[in-house]
C-alpha cells in the first residue's frame, strides 16, 4: 500500500427541496448496521425512531442503541458540529441534512477545509412527483436548479407512485440539469445506503425491485501515476479541461518547489492541495485516483490532459483503470 | 394623592396622547402614571412631592425601537471599526474610520491595550460600501499584527477579513478552492472569508466566536445603558433562540429595580418546529413581568438587499446580480404562520424582498381566512421594497409594518446605484405610502446593523437622505417630524401589542419618559438627530446618561 488510510472522517451532505424525502432517507440511514453514523438534522420532530432502539435522549442529541447518534441542528449549525468533532468520539460517517432551501454544496466545502474530515458526496433527493413544476416554479426553480449544481449523485424519490413516462420525464429533467451525474430511481422501500465511495447503491436496493436494474449506473475508475512533479498554474488549467464526467479525484500530488508531495481532494470543479496528513506518506510522487460515471473517456485522454500540466520528462507507470485502488477510499 | 406620588415638571411634556397633546407636569406612583396637566391640574391634588429638576427640559414619552438586536450589547466589548460616528453604551462618540489607514489605527490601538498575546483581536461595524468600496486586505491587518490573530466582522455579520496569521492556522492559501475564501490580486488569499464552511474553519482555528458566545449580564446591562443614552425605554431583542441560559439572563436583569428598559424578545422560529414554539412562547409568556415582555416570533423568509439575498420580484436587481435565497421555502410559511396565527401568538416577519413580501401577505391571507382573528397586528420587518398594492394587501388583512427608515441614509445610494434603481430607491421603506394607505407603522434600526438612536431614525423618514447627500423621495414618502415621532413611540409600541402601557404619556401607563433638552417640534427638521438627550426615566426611575 503506498499510501495508508488517514484518520479523516467522511461527510456526506443530503440535500434536497422540501418533500424530496430527506427525513425518510435519514431515518433509513440512522436504522441502518452499516456503521456508526453522526447524523445532524434539522428538525428532530420529524425524526421517528422507534423508542425502543433510542439509549439516551438529552433534548439536542440522541444516542441510539446501534451507536449513531444523531444531533439537532437548531440555528446553531456550527457549533452543533464543532461539538461532534471536538467530542472525541469517534464516527465511521458523519451525515449532514441541508435545509430545504439551502445549498448543499455550502455545507460540503467544510469537509474540504476541516482537515480531520473528508468529502464523500453530495446526495441530492429529488421527488419524481415534483421536480420537474418545481424546476419550473418562478419562485423557487433557480433555488431547487442550484441544489443539483454540486450533486455527485441524485436519488429520484417515489418513483413507485408514477408510471414509467412520468419517471423517465423526471429523471431526464435531472440529467438535462448535470449531464453524467448518476440519477439512481428510489421508493421509500429501496432507498440505498450510504454510497460505499463507489456511488453504488446497497445491493438490496437491485434485489427487492427487479425493475430498477437496467437503470443502475456503473461507475469507471482512474488511476494515473507519474514520477515528477507538476506546475501550479498548469495543473490548475488541467483540472479545468477534466471532463464532468470524472466525480472526484484524489491522492498524492507533487508540486514544483515542494518538498514532499500534496494531498489532493478534487470534487467536481473543486479541488484543495493540503498537506498530507499525519499517518499518510507517498512512495509516489503522483498517485491519483479517480471515479466517474460510466461516460468517463477513455484514460489515455484523461492522462493527456495531466500529463500537460507536468514540468519534467516522466517515467510512467503502467495503472490499471478497473483495478481497485485499495489506498484511498474514494 | 398620596405621599409617595412624585410629580415631575417640565419646560414642556409632549405626551403623544392626542387628547392631551401638551402638558407641563406629571405625576408619578408606584411605577405609573397617575396623572397628566397643568401645575394647577395636579399640584392642586393633596400630596405629592413636586420633583424640579427637568423644570428646563422637554419630556416625550420614551421611545419604542420595535427591530433592534442584544448584540448591539454584545460587540460594544469589540473596538467598533465603522464609518461613521457611533455613540457606545459610556455615551461617547466614538469617531467612523472611514479609510483603511484609520482602520489599522483603531485595531492598533485596540491591541496595544491587550494583555494576554495570543488572545483573537476582534472588531466590528466595517462595510467596505461606505469607504468607497475599497477592501481591507490581510496585509493591511498585518499592520496592527503578525502574531495574534485579528478578524474583523463586516456591519452585515455575513463577511469577515482576517489576517494572515489566521489564514495559515486555518490552512486556507492559494490552493484553497472553495467559493467563501475570496482570493486577491496576487493568488493568495485576501483575508475575507465569508460563508459557512469559512466561517466554521476560522473560528475553529480562533477557538472561539464572538458571535455566538453565551449571552452575560454585562452584555445586558451594556445594551441597557446604549437604550439610555439614545433615549430608548421599550427595545426589542427580535430574533433569539431564547435558550434556557439566556432566558435565566433576562429574568435576572429584568427584575432588578435599576433595570432601565423594557424589553421584547421575539422568540426565533427557525430554531425550533411550530408546536414547539406555540409550547415554548405560551410557556415563557407566563413569566412576563413589567420589564420582561415575551409573547412574540421572528420569522425570516429572505436575506438583504444590498447583499443581492433579498428575494425580488420581476425584474430583480438593478445591476442583474441573480435572485436572492429564501430562508423559508414559499410553500412552507404557509403551514408555520397559520400555526402561530391559531396560537393567538403575534408574528413578526423578516422579508426585505418586494417578493418575500408577496408571500408572506399570501401567508397571512390564508391564515386569517381559515381563522379569522380580529387585532392579530402580524408585522412585516423591513418589507423595503412593498408597493402601494402590497399595502393595500397589508391594511385589508389587519397587518403593521416596520419600515428599515436608516437603510436611506446607510445603503440608499447602494439601492440608487445597484440594487433598485432610481424608480424603486425612491420609495424604498414607504413611510409615506404606509401613511396615506393607512397601515399601522414603525420605523426602525436593526442594531447593530444600524445603530440605536430612534431620533436618528425619525431624521431619516422625515429628511430622506443618503450618506452621499441624495435625496429620495422626499416629497412624496417623507414624514414631517410629529408622524416621525409617532413612529418611534405610540405606533411602535403598537405594533408590539403594547400600546396600552407604553407609547404615550397619558394616566394608567407606565411612567417611561424620555428626557430632551430641546423640543423636537420646536427644531428645524434637518436637526433633530442633534438633539442632546440627557437621560431616561423608566417606571419613575430616573436615569442620566452616561457622557464619556
Amino acid at each position: 500500500m503506498m499510501v495508508s488510510s488517514s484518520v479523516k472522517t467522511p461527510v456526506t451532505v443530503i440535500g434536497g427541496f422540501l418533500g424530496a424525502g430527506k427525513t425518510t432517507y435519514l431515518n433509513r440511514l440512522l436504522r441502518s448496521d452499516s456503521g456508526r453514523y453522526a447524523v445532524l438534522v434539522n428538525d428532530f420532530g420529524a425524526v421517528n425512531i422507534d423508542a425502543a432502539l433510542i439509549a439516551a435522549h438529552d433534548g439536542e442529541t440522541m444516542t441510539l442503541a446501534n451507536g449513531c447518534v444523531c444531533c439537532s441542528i437548531g440555528s446553531g449549525f456550527l457549533d452543533t458540529l464543532g461539538r461532534i468533532l471536538d467530542d472525541g468520539t469517534t464516527f465511521d460517517h458523519i451525515i449532514i441534512e441541508a435545509s430545504g432551501v439551502g445549498d448543499p454544496w455550502r455545507i460540503a466545502e467544510i469537509a474540504l477545509v476541516e482537515p480531520s474530515l473528508r468529502l464523500n458526496a453530495v446526495i441530492v433527493l429529488a421527488d419524481a412527483s415534483r421536480i420537474v413544476t418545481l424546476l419550473d416554479d418562478s419562485r423557487v426553480g433557480d433555488t431547487v436548479r442550484g441544489q443539483f449544481e454540486r450533486a455527485d449523485l441524485v436519488l429520484l424519490t417515489k418513483v413507485d407512485l408514477l408510471d414509467r413516462v412520468a419517471v423517465d420525464s423526471a429523471r431526464s429533467t435531472v440529467s438535462a440539469l448535470r449531464p453524467g451525474v448518476a440519477v439512481v430511481e428510489t421508493t421509500e422501500h429501496t432507498l440505498p445506503g450510504l454510497p460505499d465511495g463507489a456511488f453504488r447503491p446497497a445491493s438490496r436496493f437491485a434485489a427487492t425491485d427487479a425493475d430498477l436494474t437496467d437503470h443502475e449506473h456503473d461507475f469507471r475508475r482512474w488511476s494515473y501515476s507519474r514520477s515528477g512533479a507538476f506546475d501550479l498554474d498548469a495543473l490548475a488549467d488541467a483540472f479545468k479541461a477534466l471532463p464532468p464526467q470524472l466525480l472526484r479525484l484524489k491522492g498524492a500530488c507533487r508540486i514544483a518547489d515542494e518538498a514532499m508531495p500534496l494531498l489532493l481532494q478534487m470534487v467536481g470543479q473543486d479541488w484543495a492541495l493540503t498537506a498530507m496528513p499525519d499517518g499518510m506518506a507517498a512512495e509516489h510522487d503522483i498517485l491519483l485516483v479517480g471515479v466517474g460515471t460510466d461516460a468517463l473517456p477513455d484514460t489515455s485522454a484523461l492522462d493527456a490532459i495531466l500529463d500537460a500540466a507536468l514540468i519534467s520528462p516522466t517515467s510512467v507507470t503502467t495503472a490499471d483503470i478497473n483495478r481497485r485502488q485499495t489506498a484511498f477510499t474514494l | 394623592m398620596s405621599q409617595d406620588t412624585v410629580v415631575f415638571s417640565a419646560r414642556k411634556i409632549v405626551t403623544m396622547n392626542p387628547s392631551r397633546p401638551v402638558a407641563t407636569h406629571v405625576a408619578v406612583r408606584e411605577g405609573r402614571i397617575v396623572a397628566v396637566g397643568s401645575f394647577d391640574e395636579i399640584a392642586a391634588l393633596a400630596g405629592g412631592r413636586v420633583d424640579g429638576r427637568f423644570k428646563d427640559k422637554v419630556l416625550l414619552p420614551g421611545f419604542v425601537e420595535g427591530h433592534s438586536h442584544i448584540m448591539e450589547g454584545m460587540m460594544w466589548s469589540l473596538p467598533y471599526v465603522g464609518a461613521f460616528d457611533r455613540r457606545s453604551p459610556e455615551g461617547k462618540v466614538v469617531k467612523g474610520v472611514p479609510t483603511i489607514d484609520a482602520i489599522v489605527e483603531r485595531l492598533q490601538e485596540a491591541e496595544k491595550a491587550m494583555t494576554d498575546p495570543d488572545a483573537p483581536l476582534f472588531a466590528w461595524g466595517f462595510d467596505p460600501l461606505h469607504i468607497g468600496s475599497v477592501l481591507l486586505t490581510r496585509q493591511d491587518l498585518d499592520r496592527v499584527s503578525t502574531t495574534r490573530p485579528i478578524m474583523v466582522v463586516h456591519a452585515s455579520f455575513h463577511i469577515s477579513n482576517v489576517n494572515t496569521l489566521v489564514l495559515q492556522r486555518a490552512e486556507l492559501d492559494r490552493t484553497t478552492n472553495i467559493s467563501g475564501v475570496v482570493m486577491g490580486t496576487d493568488g493568495e488569499p485576501s483575508g475575507e472569508v465569508q460563508g459557512i464552511a469559512a466561517r466554521f474553519r476560522v473560528f475553529r482555528v480562533l477557538g472561539t466566536n464572538p458571535l455566538s458566545g453565551n449571552l452575560t449580564a454585562d452584555d445586558v446591562n451594556r445594551y441597557a445603558s446604549s437604550c439610555c443614552v439614545q433615549g430608548v425605554t421599550t427595545v426589542t431583542d427580535l430574533h433569539n433562540d431564547l435558550a434556557d441560559l439566556t432566558v435565566e439572563v433576562y429574568r435576572a436583569a429584568s427584575r432588578r429595580d435599576d433595570f432601565s428598559v423594557r424589553l421584547v424578545p421575539a422568540m426565533a422560529s427557525v430554531s425550533h418546529s411550530p408546536e414547539q414554539g406555540v409550547a415554548k412562547i405560551k410557556a415563557l409568556r407566563a413569566s412576563n413581568n413589567d420589564k420582561l415582555h415575551y409573547g412574540i416570533v421572528k420569522l425570516v423568509v429572505d436575506g438583504s438587499i444590498q447583499g443581492f439575498t433579498a428575494r425580488l420580484r420581476w425584474p430583480g436587481y438593478h445591476n442583474g446580480a441573480p435572485n436572492g435565497l429564501w430562508y423559508i421555502a414559499p410553500e412552507e410559511l404557509p403551514s408555520i404562520v397559520a400555526a402561530y396565527h391559531e396560537a393567538g401568538i403575534q408574528l413578526h416577519i423578516h422579508t426585505n424582498g418586494d417578493e418575500a413580501t408577496e408571500v408572506a401577505l399570501d401567508a397571512v391571507e390564508a391564515a386569517q381566512t381559515a381563522t379569522p382573528r380580529p387585532d392579530h397586528r402580524h408585522t412585516l420587518q423591513h418589507c423595503q421594497m412593498a408597493d402601494a398594492a402590497q399595502f393595500k394587501r397589508m391594511k385589508t388583512l389587519g397587518m403593521c409594518v416596520n419600515l428599515f427608515a436608516n437603510h436611506v441614509y446607510y445603503w440608499g445610494d447602494s439601492h440608487y446605484d445597484l440594487t433598485m434603481g432610481p424608480e424603486r430607491a425612491n420609495r424604498l421603506d414607504a413611510t409615506g405610502t404606509a401613511l396615506r394607505i393607512g397601515v399601522p407603522f414603525a420605523i426602525h434600526s436593526d442594531a447593530p446593523v444600524t445603530p440605536l438612536s430612534p431620533l436618528f431614525t425619525a431624521w431619516c423618514a422625515v429628511n430622506r437622505v443618503t450618506s452621499s447627500g441624495r435625496v429620495l423621495g422626499k416629497g412624496t414618502e417623507a414624514l414631517t417630524v410629529q408622524q416621525a415621532l409617532n413612529a418611534i413611540t405610540i405606533d411602535a409600541a403598537y405594533t408590539l401589542k403594547l400600546d396600552h402601557v407604553v407609547g404615550s404619556i397619558e394616566t394608567g401607563k407606565y411612567a417611561d419618559f424620555v428626557v430632551l433638552d430641546t423640543d423636537p417640534l420646536e427644531v428645524a427638521p434637518e436637526t433633530i438627530k442633534d438633539i442632546n438627550i440627557w437621560g431616561t426615566v423608566v417606571g419613575g426611575h430616573v436615569r442620566e446618561a452616561p457622557r464619556a
